[in-house]
């Protein structure tokens, strides 16, 4: 059907207005983001047109504490840090799993041992990695 | 069914936890000499999987709540997985590459990932899903940077690492607005919330779609997903190559049928032979056109390359595509095609890459010079070779044929709107010709004749080729136990419980 | 076992242990130690035993009506179907056994004849792949398998017929063996496709059962009858595709004796034996009488050859007819005896000829004597103090042969001779068919003994040669005893002992069934009839015998005739049997010749006025049009379309490379762009 001017006007008055009441809790996300982007955008690009340029060697240093920087800023630190924090997390989720067990521990003890073998075969499961990263030097620290 | 009860269903993959674990604690006995030993160990434990697979009678059941499915479908694909772990594993013994590493390791991981494929082929759960391609996913990282001292084998591995990660990502992404539409994270209930859905959520369901065949396509290989493939396929050892050419494939397959075809179907597909999308997903038309990409992408490319390896992963990329032609049609032939083919395909590509290995151990390349002049100076690995090229063209009487006959037959009686894609897979098969036929080629009318005739220095790996060259001829011939094995194992489970 | 069922375990093993034992002496038969013949000689071995406890099987049973189908499923489409599959009942079981007992025999005797051949694990391969193809033929219960063993079983020929290629007679002979199959083959072919056009199916019973329905009658099932027939008129060397068989001899002896004396050459009797009901009474009129030509026609060759080989060839086509005119006068039942005894006596003459030809090149090779042919029987004579195991063997076949009664020979002769005679009382006007009979009896008997005379009697004719003649080693002389020794009576009539009867565990275990095409007599008329006949055959077939070894006797061993007066006599007749009646020279100059110059001529029609006409009358406006065309193609269509495809995918191909750059980033940003681009799609 071929709509006049006043009837297309209209109809896009009640789309717009039926968007508007569905994302209407959302606004304030929306503007706060707008608000924080801005701030950001604005001060960076304004210090950059505005703001005076005046390079030397000291103003472009590193800072390191007002001292004078020594040495190289890339420092090689061992990789066992690295295996440390790694097996850390695995066998502190093992531990994670631990809690929600220990919660329900006693209301389950009413159906049997059930539920204790079931966790010993979880942690010896776990144990094979441990003795497998044992056996293979991971723990050692030289 | 609930967790307890369906342990007893489990045996076959709780049999292959307990060969991880001993193979892991056999490795830390063995010297560094020695490792190969655990080889042993998970062959006994897959032999044992395989047994348990056959005598595990056919129930068709939901396990742990739901989250995996035990049907025919899944058994099909386990026994497929399992064939082609057995048979890397063996190989795995005479390739040159692994000297000199310790390969306790190896092993177990390639358990473990065959624990991973299993479960991948089994699940019914988004969680299960994206846990499954997890794990096949990290163990293939591993396995892919195996050859610490070789460069190209780690920039391999990081770059299947980050892009894995990237591509888990988006999956994830897909799958979380699923959940958010659906509230469930299991597939018959997802199905059943996207039935009752209005129109309205179009936009979302698509894009939750997309998403997902992002992750799947990842593992399959299809364009635009397949980047990571060439690269890492390269820097692999070849005998993951390989592996990752037919295992994670045929599970990925799995996975992608299962998923939409029990998710985002309307339940008709078992019962008609047409099959269509919930929320008007314009399936067919995507997935035709993504296929014809993935394999025209494959061979195009293929026909560049100067590495036979390397050409070998291009040509895995485009038989992705062949098999995604059976996608867009997703009726119960698409998906015969589909397991027809992935046989077939299994025989003939293993074979393929172990002449690879077998000659890099030889001659200490993967090029096609390295190939000169082999049909004449070792006459068994060049007939052989020469057959699994012929078989990998879908000529006739191989059994690669056989295959794509099967995919053509289901593409071409779905109706006259999927022809341009048989003309694609046709015209592309044609194409494929030429870089295979090169190999041929080099193989018997390069390089000098000489009267020093040999044949393959192991008895293993003659063994190998026979097993494998042997179905990949008379499967083109004979495919009748094949066809009634897929017939079995066409049953998906279809309700939730 | 396999398939549940101990018969088809067994009928599997017997068929494929031969082509395994063939796998191996052809691929790797060169480096096994004694090149591989154990493997062969021990596959057929075990092969043997199998078939015997199969036959004992039978005896302990002594069911006649024993048949057991099985079928395996080679293609299921729906809609269309092959299966494939083994029939096994009296016949099968004891055809079975003459296969593995002849094959055993033949590997044996190879041991020592072909010791030293430069392709020696090559021949034992390819005895294995001819066994395996016989035994196909054997098991087969459809048109299709036995077509596909038919064939297979005619390449074994050639391959072993060719075996000394250097030779170009070998090397022709073998062709000219394959090609006259062919033809015959050709009529097989169209004979299967009639009957699959008409029943719809290539199984034996599902035939059997569609003819007796009227599926097909009348003209058309004579003509696929006529077209099967024309297979094992092929095969078996029948007249006028005989031609074969003689040149055949070019192949090593044991060749010759299992496959064109005893089994392969008796593939085109078993086949009509085994479709023996579906011949109408047109068809077995003309496989009688082809059978009967040929049989009379084949034996008036033999009695003038001097090569002891073509004698026994000759022989061989002149019993197959023998066997052939039974079946065609519906005594299928002793056609298939005479197979049996025929297989024998026939391999036994022949390993006793190769026994003789061995000992000839022996005393030849030390004499440095190239030029003697060696087996010619008239460089032989007075052989019998010499080889005495060979003489006494081959002299109990020579009987057995010629009909002398405590032999098989007269039992399963009789057989057929009084099929001949009954057939003849009921419709007198096909009187020739016993005449052809008898004649060919008489002949028999004549030439059989005039070989055993020349070659071991009389004197001796290079007595140089003859000093250096001894007999053979026990691997060749081993064979002859044992085959010869089952030319006695005995093994054929038990439990009875009348050596006079054919009555045994033979006749009762093989019965004939009844044809299913009307206007055939029934197993009961024909059995009748030949019962009859059976005492007037017996009185005729002693006579003509005797009268045939007594002239044999007083030609060759007396001297009372001689030979060259006689032969001068009937100087016409004499070169026509000599030069075979030159066959093969007039089939080169009535039908060779004729289609090469057909060809020729077409050629030259094509060549010289076809290309000559064309280029002068259209030659100038071509040439100026290509001239233009050419630039068109070469530089439009060659470079930019044709070549262009072939640029195109390689160019899409480079591109194409070029964007896997080898970058991650890269790789995310494709997918992602991959990724909406699909979104977008969808949505629009």
């Amino acid at each position: 059907m071929i709509l006049d001017d006043y009837e297309v006007s209209n109809v896009i008055q009640i789309q717009i207005n039926s968007w508007l009441i569905m994302i209407e809790n959302y606004l304030p996300i929306l503007i706060v983001f707008i608000l924080a982007a801005g701030f950001v955008f604005v001060s960076l690009i304004l210090s950059h047109f505005v703001g005076p340029r005046i390079d030397n060697k000291v103003k472009m240093m590193p800072y390191e504490s007002g001292v004078d920087p020594v040495g190289e800023t890339r420092i090689r630190f061992s990789i066992r840090f690295f295996l440390i924090a790694l097996l850390f997390i695995i066998f502190d989720i093992e531990i994670v799993f631990l809690y929600p067990w220990a919660v329900v521990f006693k209301d389950f003890l009413t159906m049997g041992s059930f539920i204790f073998f079931e966790m010993v075969v979880f942690l010896f499961i776990l144990a094979f990695g441990f003795v497998y990263v044992w056996k293979n030097g991971a723990l050692e620290w030289e | 069914m609930s967790n307890l009860n369906s342990l007893s269903y489990f045996w076959p993959e709780l049999i292959l936890t307990g060969t991880v674990l001993v193979a892991i604690v056999a490795d830390l006995f063995y010297r560094k000499e020695d490792s190969f030993k655990v080889a042993w160990w998970v062959l006994g434990g897959l032999t044992l999987t395989m047994a348990a697979i056959r005598m595990g009678g056919s129930a068709v059941t939901d396990l742990f709540m739901g989250t995996i499915a035990l049907d025919p479908f899944a058994e099909f694909f386990k026994v497929l997985i399992l064939l082609s772990t057995v048979l890397v594993i063996l190989i795995s013994f005479k390739t040159d590459e692994l000297k000199n590493y310790s390969v306790g390791e190896y092993f177990s991981i390639l358990a473990i990932m065959a624990f991973g494929l299993f479960l991948m082929a089994s699940a019914i759960d988004i969680l299960m899903v994206y846990l499954s391609i997890e794990i096949v996913s990290i163990m293939s990282f591993f396995l892919a940077g195996y050859l610490k001292k070789s460069q190209l084998s780690n920039e391999a591995a990081l770059k299947y690492v980050l892009y894995g990660a990237f591509s888990s990502g988006i999956m994830l992404f897909g799958f979380s607005i699923l959940f958010g539409l659906t509230g469930s994270t299991k597939f018959f209930e997802i199905r059943q919330a996207l039935a009752g859905l209005e129109n309205g959520a179009n936009l979302a369901l698509i894009i939750s779609a997309v998403f997902i065949l992002a992750g799947f396509g990842y593992k399959i290989s299809a364009v635009p997903f397949h980047f990571w493939t060439p690269d890492v396929y390269e820097g692999s050892p070849t005998t993951i190559t390989a592996y990752l050419s037919i295992a994670p494939k045929a599970a990925g397959f799995a996975m992608l049928i299962r998923f939409f075809n029990q998710v985002m179907g309307d339940g008709t597909a078992m019962i008609n032979d047409s099959w269509s999308a919930l929320g008007g997903l314009p399936w067919p038309q995507l997935m035709g056109v993504l296929a014809v990409a993935t394999m025209s992408l494959g061979n195009l490319v293929a026909i560049q390359q100067n590495s036979v390896k390397r050409m070998l992963a291009y040509s895995s990329i485009a038989h992705a595509g062949y098999m995604m032609m059976g996608l867009p049609v997703m009726s119960n032939q698409g998906i015969y095609g589909i397991m027809m083919y992935l046989v077939m395909y299994l025989f003939m590509n293993l074979g393929a890459f172990f002449v690879v290995i077998y000659i890099q151990g030889k001659t200490g390349g993967e090029s096609y010079e390295d190939f000169n002049g082999l049909g004449w100076t070792m006459p068994f690995i060049g007939v052989v070779m020469a057959l699994f090229m012929f078989a990998l063209t879908g000529l006739p009487p191989t059994a690669g044929f056989i295959g794509k006959f099967y995919l053509f037959a289901a593409v071409i009686e779905a109706g006259p709107q999927f022809y341009w894609l048989a003309f694609f897979g046709a015209l592309n098969s044609v194409i494929s010709l030429y870089y295979y036929v090169r190999v041929v080629k080099h193989m018997y009318l390069r390089g000098e004749r000489s009267d020093d005739v040999s044949m393959p220095s192991s008895n293993l790996v003659t063994v190998l080729l026979v097993f494998l060259a042997v179905p990949s001829l008379v499967l083109g011939v004979y495919w009748e136990p094949v066809a009634n094995w897929i017939n079995q194992s066409l049953v998906l489970l279809s309700s939730g419980m | 076992m396999i398939t549940g069922n101990i018969i088809t375990d067994f009928c599997l093993l017997i068929l494929f242990l031969p082509v395994v034992a063939f796998a191996i002496n052809i691929f790797i038969g060169k480096r096994l130690p004694r090149q591989g013949d154990w493997v062969s000689v021990g596959a057929i071995l075990i092969t043997l035993v199998l078939s015997l406890s199969m036959l004992m099987n039978m005896f302990m049973n002594w069911d006649p009506n024993f048949s057991h189908e099985v079928q395996f499923s080679w293609i299921d489409l729906g809609a269309f179907k092959i299966e494939l599959g083994f029939w096994v009942d009296n016949i099968t079981i004891v055809m079975l056994v003459v296969v593995a007992l002849i094959s055993s025999m033949t590997h044996i005797f190879s041991l020592e004849y072909m010791k030293g051949d430069i392709r020696y694990s090559r021949y034992y391969a390819y005895l294995g792949l001819f066994t395996f193809s016989m035994n196909g033929i054997v098991l087969a219960n459809n048109l299709i398998s036995m077509y596909i063993f038919w064939e297979l079983v005619g390449v074994s020929s050639y391959l072993l017929i060719g075996h000394w290629f250097e030779k170009n007679s070998a090397a022709n002979a073998a062709t000219k063996a394959f090609l006259t199959n062919r033809v015959g083959d050709i009529g097989f072919f169209i004979g299967i496709m009639l009957m699959f056009t008409a029943i719809g199916s290539f199984n034996f019973q599902d035939l059997f059962s569609g003819i007796s329905q009227g599926m097909i009658s009348g003209q058309l099932l004579t003509l696929a009858g006529v077209g099967i027939f024309l297979g094992a008129v092929g095969k078996s060397a029948q007249f006028p595709l005989h031609i074969w068989l003689p040149d055949a001899m070019e192949g090593p002896t044991p060749v010759s004796a299992l496959m064109h004396a005893a089994t392969m050459v008796a593939a085109g009797v078993y086949l009509t034996v085994r479709l023996f009901p579906l011949f109408s009474p047109e068809a077995l009129l003309i496989i009688a009488y082809v059978g009967g030509f040929t049989a009379l026609f084949a034996a008036t060759i033999a009695v003038t050859q001097n090569d002891i080989k073509k004698v026994l060839a000759y022989s061989t086509v002149s019993q197959l007819g023998y066997m052939i005119l039974a079946v065609g006068v519906g005594n299928y039942v002793a056609a298939f005896f005479h197979l049996l005894t025929h297989a024998m006596f026939k391999a036994c003459l022949f390993f006793g000829s190769g026994s003789v030809i061995h000992a000839m090149h022996h005393s030849l090779h030390e004499l440095n004597d190239q030029d003697t042919d060696p087996q010619d029987m008239r460089n032989m004579g007075g052989f019998k103090s010499k080889l005495p195991i060979t003489y006494w063997t081959m002299t109990i076949a020579t009987l057995t042969i010629a009909g002398v009664p405590f032999f098989s020979g007269f039992l399963s002769k009789d057989a057929i001779l009084a099929g001949t005679l009954a057939f003849a009382k009921h419709y007198p006007q096909h009187f020739l068919l016993p005449l052809f009979g008898f004649g060919a009896a008489a002949i028999t008997a004549f030439y059989m003994f005039r070989l055993i005379f020349m070659t071991f009697h009389g004197e001796v004719k290079m007595p140089k040669v003859f000093k250096g003649i001894h007999e053979s080693p026990r691997a060749m002389t081993f064979p002859l005893i044992l085959l010869s020794s089952l030319g006695f009576f005995i093994f054929y009539t038990l439990p009875y002992f009348n050596p006079f009867s054919d009555h045994g565990w033979f006749t009762e275990l093989i019965q004939a069934s009844d044809s299913v095409v009307k206007g055939n007599p029934t197993a009961e008329e024909i059995y009748e009839g030949i019962h009859h006949a059976h005492y007037p055959a017996m009185a005729l077939s002693l006579l003509v015998a005797s009268f045939g070894i007594g002239m044999s006797i007083l030609m060759y061993m007396k001297k009372k005739l001689s030979a060259d007066i006689w032969a001068a006599k009937m100087g016409f007749l004499y070169k026509l049997s000599l030069n075979k009646y030159f066959f093969d020279e007039n089939y080169n100059r009535f039908l060779y010749q004729p289609v090469l110059k057909l060809s020729q001529a077409i050629a030259f029609v094509d060549w010289d006025l076809y290309d000559k006409y064309f280029i002068n009358g259209f030659g100038r406006v071509t040439k100026w049009l290509s001239f233009l065309t050419g630039r068109i193609d070469y530089e439009g269509l060659d470079q930019k379309l044709v070549d262009g495809v072939g640029r195109t995918a390689q160019g899409f191909g480079n591109q194409l490379k070029n964007v896997q750059t080898g970058r991650l980033q890269n790789y995310m940003l494709f997918a992602l762009a991959g990724v909406i681009v699909i979104i977008v799609m969808q949505t629009i």
